[in-house]
This record gives C-alpha cells, structure tokens and sequence, in this order.
C-alpha cells in the first residue's frame, strides 16, 4: 500500500490504511449520531482488522457512531467505513437519529426538557 | 434496510443539535459549557472528493482535504443522548453543514454584536431549510449590549424565532438557549405537523 512506503506517513494517511484506502461507507449512508449495537461476532475475526474489533466490543452496549470513533480515535469518515463493513457482515445494526427516526414526537420532547432543567 | 426503521432495534435515541455561527464566535466555547466529554476536534476528511490513498501523499500541505469537527455530548439518561455540533465556520465547509443538518432537532445561531454580518449565512441556511433555529447573541466582556430588536431587524430574523443573549462561557446561560430551542423545536413540529 502506498502509504507502508512512507516512511512517516501522515496521520491521514495512517488513517486511510485502515480503511484499505476507502474514503465512502459502502451501504446506505448512516449518521455520525446514529446508534450503533453489535449483534453479532465474527466466525473468523481474522478477516477484520483490530479496528473493527475494537468497534464491534465498543458497540455491545448501543453507542453512537461519533463516540465509537471518539473511542477509537479515528475521524467520523473513516469510523463509518469501518461501521458500514460491519453492517455489511450483519454484525451490527445502525439506528438513525430520532429526528430521523421520526420519533421525536411530544413525549422525547418533554423527557428533553426535564433532562435539561435537571442537569 | 435498519437506516428506514422507525424505532431503533437498540432503543436508545440521539438528538443532535447544531451551533452555527461565524468562525471564532465561541461555538466550541458554547459546547464545553455543557458536554460532559470534552469537545471532540477531530480531523474530518472531506468524504466527497473521493480522496484515495494514492492522492494523500502531501496531506500535511493540502489543508482542503481535511476540516476539524467539534462536537460535544449530554447524557440526559441511559439511553437518551444529546449531541451538539458546532459547525465548521468556514464558508468552504457548507456541504459538510448539510450533511449535519439531516435529522438535527435544531440548531442555535451564535452572534456577536461586533460582527453581526457573520451570523447571516448561518440564519440563512436554516431558513432555506425550513430547519428550526434560534439566535443566541454571546455577549462578550466588553461587547457592547444592542437593542434585540435591532438585532432582530439586522439580521432579519422572523419574530417568531427566538433571539436571547447568552454568555457562552456560562453552563446555565447555555443550558438556558437549548431548553428555549427544544422548546421552539417542538412548537415547530406542532405547527407544522
């Protein structure tokens, strides 16, 4: 790859590798604060990388796509990369936001409200 | 597909909030006052030039493929998540606000009094977008306070949307604008409904 002849790759650069290079989420597009929930482990975890991995333990408790990456410390983009893999894999399922969802009806509303007031 | 699902399998929900405004208005400065996390700044990279590995070899002097992102979080309680986004203040970065701006609940408009015509774009976009938004006008030390209703006219903000100052520094000053936004969010989706 490109970026192993480097021999100090910038970060980007770096962050590419873990992607194979890929800049686009293969799949339907999902939002940086969609909900993430592993649902499932890989039979041979040796065809995913350590990021994947590493994504697949974050997200056994359901996690939004920017904490993942925040975890991960990895950028958005290349978090969902390696999400849509996983998705692809039927590893994980990805929920869209609530505005999304459609379900920002009154009772989110005021539960927003009073979590507010209260915090 | 799980994207066209109208309740998440996981039954947790995020809620994502934007906060516009010019560059150096104190957005990230609005987002620290009440996320639990510190704002996160990563290096975005621009998903729709389609960058490859091969074309990233002068990454460190091509400073138009990457853009920071703020953002910020409020757990509200298990399972229900508060996100806030400051968005990229640059004029180059609009794409990046449109993909932001798909499922947000609504988005605070930051304005300083001493460059009001920073606030214009924002205001506009969210117009355009039928998106619903206030403005929230940091008032810094030594800002000169102005009359909200030349504000109001200046930046030729409807009278139904919320404009109120703020001091972006302030935990209960901010926590202040977001309950005035939900609240006008969810007026919104009443009217509109």
């Amino acid at each position: 790859m490109a970026a192993d002849e480097d021999p100090e790759p910038g970060p980007l650069v770096r962050m590419f590798a873990v992607t194979g290079g890929r800049a686009r989420p293969v799949g339907e597009a999902f939002d940086v604060i969609a909900v993430v929930t592993t649902i499932g482990m890989p039979y041979d975890p040796a065809g995913l990388s350590p990021e994947h991995l590493a994504a697949l333990r974050v997200a056994t408790r359901p996690t939004t796509v920017a904490d993942i990456g925040t975890r991960l410390r990895l950028p958005l983009n290349i978090t969902r990369v390696l999400l849509s893999d996983l998705r692809r894999e039927g590893l994980v399922s990805i929920d869209p936001p609530a505005a999304t969802a459609g379900v920002l009806n009154e009772r989110i509303y005021q539960e927003v409200l009073n979590g507010l007031r209260a915090l | 597909m799980d994207y066209a699902r109208s309740d998440g399998r996981s039954g947790a929900l995020a809620i994502k909030i934007l906060i516009a405004g010019g560059f150096g208005v104190g957005k990230t400065t609005m987002v620290s006052a009440v996320s639990e996390i510190q704002p996160l700044s990563t290096e975005e990279l621009l998903s729709d030039r389609g960058v490859r590995v091969d074309d990233t070899s002068g990454v460190e002097t091509k400073t138009t493929t990457t853009v920071a992102l703020d953002f910020g979080r409020i757990t509200l309680r298990e399972g229900l998540w508060i996100y806030l986004f400051g968005t990229p203040g640059q004029d180059r970065f609009w794409f990046m606000w449109d993909e932001l701006a798909i499922g947000a609940l609504g988005a605070v408009v930051l304005a300083d009094t001493r460059r009001l015509g920073d606030a214009f774009p924002a205001v506009d976009f969210f117009e355009q977008r039928r998106i619903p938004y206030m403005v929230a006008v940091n008032l810094f030390d030594g800002a000169r306070r102005h009359d909200p209703v030349v504000i109001r006219r200046a930046l030729a903000v409807p009278e139904h949307v919320p404009l109120v100052p703020c001091d972006a520094r302030e935990r209960e000053s901010v926590k202040e604008v977001l309950l005035t936004l939900v609240r006008h969010a969810r007026e919104m989706s009443r009217v509109g409904a």
